[in-house]
């Protein structure tokens, strides 16, 4: 129907959209960048300017050390790392239920999930420090992770319902039939088809409580306890922020995250070779 | 998408063994009903206890004059919180100017986040790379765009130079951030920015789902682009679809940071939107009371129009 | 019904006050041995600026701590943006730090929830001590006819001007009253270069002119702002500002465009001629802009003199402190010389004039300053004033931007203002 040219004009208009819309969504990133390299008296000049003239590296030295950048890194690494894996776990088997069974109370169940999504976090930070007291969770590292986990179950859960509602329900029966109970259903069956889901979910996840500052500022006393968006917060400032330094050490919270998005973006592809979901 | 369940038979039926004995089939039985809820224990109580119990409470504070000082006595003073909201001016611009950002931000975000998932979905040359890249907004942080945009933004800023000198479309000399609607312009600019890779990445991985002999087979019936992804793509990837204009509609009237950087709400609260202002009453004045009420009639809100959104997307995707 | 609730968060106060005193009154329980750690919240390290934290910690806390045995200090940094919601959701769980550098616009606020200690009575030594420091700082600790804390650092506005702005005025010395900055703005009309720039309509903008000419925002007890904040003076100290921002000799920065030149850029560029700031701009010029040589004077005089607004933090007590008595002697121990002036190495002005000659001799440009503060005012020292600010900004943004009078703008802002002074009682 198309000739080859024809295509080709296609893929090279394509390419050139991606082009145009990739440089507007990194211009900031790598203004961010720059600033990262400029010496504070350069930051804010206006218009921005994106080559740092003078070039320095000294506010990646600075940043790195003086907090305990290391630490922090080290707390921000752990607390997001289990909070995440907790998380998919819990809210994949919730999701699962809800896309696969039919049980009393599930619809009244998932509204209750949903208004949990709709409830500013700001205003439940003070019921929750108590809670957090109570429960002996003050100033570590685990208050912060169980936190971390039940507010995101209710984005993990709405996200991946739908994708294991949009898997073919007929793997599930065939299984079913050949006498694998739910856990298998769900552990061999649901998981592994629904990767992509996972990944995306895996990603959000760790990058919204690698960012969390709010709660961790809340409830961290100790030095030894801060993650790096405290860390991050500390150089700015009443009167004077240093950006080159904030940038900086921005730059170097990034790192991890688009780590993460490199390591799991792969099974965006990979969803397709598996032939199962074509079935 | 709570239909899509039941129509693709989600819920399986009890496997009929004729040999079981009566008393096996009953304890098969009674495991069965108990599934489901074994696999939401774990969920439920964590949610309940560390999101759901803290929400009853900023329910119950929003019906008090709140007194923070653990230990100290507050005033019942029932629904005077949100009398004092629906007869405060403050209130209705604050709360006009999120949906207005709701408005200006969603339909970009989800047409820009969806074309752009479709662009780098087959293969295109660099596509790893293009995915990051697009990416790369949604893991700057906040704090870091919103000070950039309000530079972008600026009297002597790049938007003012790219619209006066370089396209002569204005005289160059906008003060962006001075006026209501033109400050709101610039911050949604920002929402859309930042969250169009989040919406793309949420329909890269639901096009997965997406069976290309489907789309294929329509191609050789003659179909079109449009066509196709009417009438393959569009079903299929539904349930994402979704759930992404409910999370945006949540996040639109959630906006916050990028506010409270670019304009503070300023200039004298024209640009003041909901959370800006609930955050002003609960931490600044610190009346948690009224702020807490605040919060109560935003969930509300948001709860409406994700329910009235569910129910007729629901529809729309039966059809 | 507010009566109410103060008299039971009275009654459990004492109860509380009687139970702690009952345990304490144990025979072992005294002051002298048993080890006591202080912790004690701040923001010195803000910014990225560890020149505070340095001093504080090498310096300042071993020196107390050798002088006070048995008494620890662990100081925590806070970041500046956080620290008034961290104290408030630790208030609420009763996890609160002995001591706290607070903001100074906080003290009211927390002290009439109870949070900060009445020092007044319950320090040994504080009727002293609170005569020492400026009385504008002062005012900042007190609420409701008692004081909550002592002054810890301050600073206050003063006319800062670029010379060359000046010179192209045809000025020698920067504007001294109200006639000679309405002079500059005329000269200076037509050249680009606004006479004056700010960067919002707060109290912290607007009481230097109000005070200056003559005017005030309440009475002198906090009770009422109708006849005082639209008095004619009052009127005439906003009046000035909004004659120059009509006549373009003041950009709309002050009305809340976030997107013009800041002040901080503006005057070392040469944009503005002159601005009112505070003495941590000049570290920040010495790194962004070292050719700038700013020149510091007293806030142009009215009718009233040449009135400043005061700022700064002061130290207080939780009143949660199971130390209250070691909690005092580092309160104490913020006031003296070695304290004072160790921070005014580091920016840090010190709260009493008897070191200002020599924390003149530590950096001469704090000399315009130091004097400025021997009249500088507070302001209201109320728990609703971040009310006031609100009130303030939307009010006289109309004012600028010429939909209503300044008197009529001033009107509407004492009546609101009236009803939060109601409130407080």
């Amino acid at each position: 129907m198309r000739t080859a040219r024809n295509r080709r004009a296609l893929t090279t208009l394509r390419v050139i959209t991606l082009i145009v819309g990739a440089v507007v969504m990194v211009t900031p990133f790598v203004y961010m960048l720059s600033t990262s390299f400029k010496p504070q008296a350069y930051v804010l000049q206006n218009p921005p300017q994106f080559i740092p003239d003078p070039f320095t590296l000294n506010n990646y030295v600075q940043a790195w050390t003086t907090q305990d950048f290391a630490r922090y890194a080290m707390n921000s690494v752990i607390v997001a790392v289990v909070s995440t894996a907790v998380s998919i776990l819990i809210s994949s088997m919730m999701a699962y239920a809800f896309a696969r069974f039919e049980f009393r109370g599930r619809e009244l169940l998932f509204r209750i999930l949903l208004i949990g999504l709709m409830v500013p976090a700001m205003m439940l930070i003070i019921p929750q420090f108590v809670l957090a007291k109570y429960f002996g969770l003050l100033d570590s590292l685990p208050g912060l992770i169980v936190f971390y986990v039940a507010g995101s179950l209710a984005l993990n859960t709405f996200l991946l319902r739908g994708f294991f509602a949009a898997l073919p329900a007929e793997l599930d029966q065939a299984m079913q039939v050949d006498g694998a109970n739910a856990w298998t259903r769900y552990w061999r069956l649901a998981i592994p088809l629904a990767r992509p889901a996972l990944a995306t979910a895996t990603i959000f996840t760790f990058l919204a409580s690698w960012d969390e500052f709010a709660w961790a500022l809340t409830i961290i006393n100790s030095p030894g306890n801060r993650t790096l968006p405290i860390a991050i917060q500390l150089f700015q400032g009443q009167n004077a922020t240093q950006w080159g330094l904030v940038f900086a050490a921005s730059v170097i919270a990034v790192i991890p995250v688009i780590v993460v998005y490199l390591i799991f973006q792969r099974h965006f592809v990979q969803g397709l070779t598996s032939g199962a979901v074509k079935g | 998408m709570v239909v899509l369940n039941e129509r693709r038979g989600a819920a399986p039926a009890a496997p009929r063994r004729p040999a079981a004995s009566p008393d096996r089939r009953r304890s098969r039985r009674r495991r069965g009903w108990l599934t489901p809820y074994l696999f939401m224990l774990p969920g439920v109580a964590l949610f309940g206890v560390f999101i759901l119990f803290p929400i009853v409470q900023a329910l119950q504070m929003s019906l008090y004059d709140w007194n923070i000082l653990r230990g100290a006595a507050s005033d019942f003073i029932g629904l005077d919180n949100y009398v004092r909201a629906f007869t405060d001016d403050r209130f209705w611009l604050s709360l006009s100017n999120s949906g207005i950002y709701m408005v200006l931000t969603v339909p970009p975000q989800i047409v820009l986040g969806l074309a752009v998932a479709m662009l780098l979905r087959s293969k295109a040359p660099a596509q790893p790379l293009f995915r990051v890249l697009f990416y790369l907004p949604v893991v700057t942080s906040w704090v870091v765009v919103s000070l950039l945009f309000k530079y972008l933004f600026a009297d002597q800023g790049l938007v003012n130079f790219a619209l006066g000198d370089v396209l002569h479309i204005t005289a160059g000399d906008t003060s962006w951030l001075s006026g209501r609607w033109t400050g709101l312009l610039a911050i949604c600019a920002l929402g859309v920015w930042k969250g169009v890779g989040w919406s793309m990445m949420i329909f890269l991985a639901a096009l997965q789902g997406v069976p290309q002999s489907l789309e294929e087979a329509a191609s050789m019936d003659g179909a079109n682009w449009w066509q196709r992804f009417r009438v393959v793509t569009l079903p299929a990837i539904w349930p994402a679809m979704l759930f992404v204009i409910v999370m945006l509609v949540i996040g639109g009237f959630n906006v916050f940071t990028s506010v409270l950087l670019m304009t503070a709400g300023g200039p004298g609260g024209q640009t003041e939107v909901l959370l800006t202002y609930m955050y002003q009453q609960a931490f600044s004045n610190l009346d948690f009371g009224y702020g807490s009420a605040l919060a109560v009639i935003l969930t509300v809100i948001v709860f409406i129009i994700s329910a009235v959104q569910l129910r007729v997307f629901r529809d729309r995707g039966e059809s | 019904m507010r009566h109410s609730r103060f008299a039971l968060a009275g009654a459990l106060t004492v109860a509380g006050a009687l139970i702690l005193s009952g345990c304490s009154s144990s025979p072992s329980a005294g002051t002298t041995d048993a080890p006591v750690t202080l912790t004690f919240w701040g923001t010195y390290g803000n910014g990225g600026n560890s020149a505070q934290t340095t001093v504080l910690e090498n310096e300042l806390i071993p020196a107390f701590e050798k002088a006070n045995p048995g008494i620890t200090v662990d100081y925590v940094d806070m970041p500046y943006d956080g620290l008034k919601q961290k104290l408030t959701t630790s208030a609420a769980g009763g996890e609160l730090p002995d001591l706290v550098r607070s903001d100074i616009g906080w003290v009211a606020q927390f002290a009439q929830l109870g949070v900060f200690k009445q020092l007044d009575g319950t320090m040994p030594g504080f009727e002293d001590l609170s005569k020492a420091v400026y009385p504008g700082t002062l005012v900042t600790t007190s609420w409701n006819g008692h004081y909550y804390g002592l002054p810890l650092d301050t600073n206050t506005r003063v006319l800062i001007s670029n010379q060359k702005a000046l010179s192209a005025a045809g000025m020698t010395a920067p504007p001294a009253t109200f006639d000679e900055m309405r002079a500059m703005a005329s000269k200076l009309s037509g050249t680009g270069v606004s006479a004056f720039a700010d960067s919002g309509l707060n109290a912290w903008n607007v009481m230097p002119w109000i005070w200056s000419a003559g005017g005030d925002i309440t009475n002198a007890d906090f009770t009422k702002s109708t006849g005082y904040l639209d008095s004619d003076k009052s009127v005439a100290g906003i009046q000035l500002l909004v004659d120059l921002y009509k006549e373009g000799a003041i950009p709309n920065l002050i009305t809340g465009n976030t997107g013009a030149t800041s002040t901080s850029d503006g005057l070392p560029s040469g944009s503005y001629a002159t601005v009112l700031d505070g003495p941590w701009m000049k570290a920040i010029w010495q790194g962004q802009y070292p050719d700038f040589a700013p020149v510091y004077s007293p806030v142009p005089a009215g009718a009233g003199g040449s009135i400043s607004v005061v700022g700064g933090e002061s130290i207080v007590v939780s009143e949660a402190t199971q130390h209250a008595d070691a909690a005092y002697k580092f309160v104490e121990f913020t006031q003296s010389e070695d304290y004072q002036l160790g921070m005014a190495g580091t920016g840090q002005m010190t709260v009493k004039p008897e070191f200002a000659d020599k924390q003149a001799a530590i950096d001469p440009s704090f000399k315009t300053f130091s004097t400025q503060l021997e009249t500088a005012r507070a302001r209201l020292p109320i728990p609703q004033a971040s009310q006031v600010d609100t009130i303030l900004n939307t009010e006289l943004v109309p004012a600028f931007t010429g939909s209503v009078t300044v008197k009529d703008a001033l009107t509407s802002a004492a009546k609101q203002i009236d009803v939060l002074l109601a409130a407080k009682k």
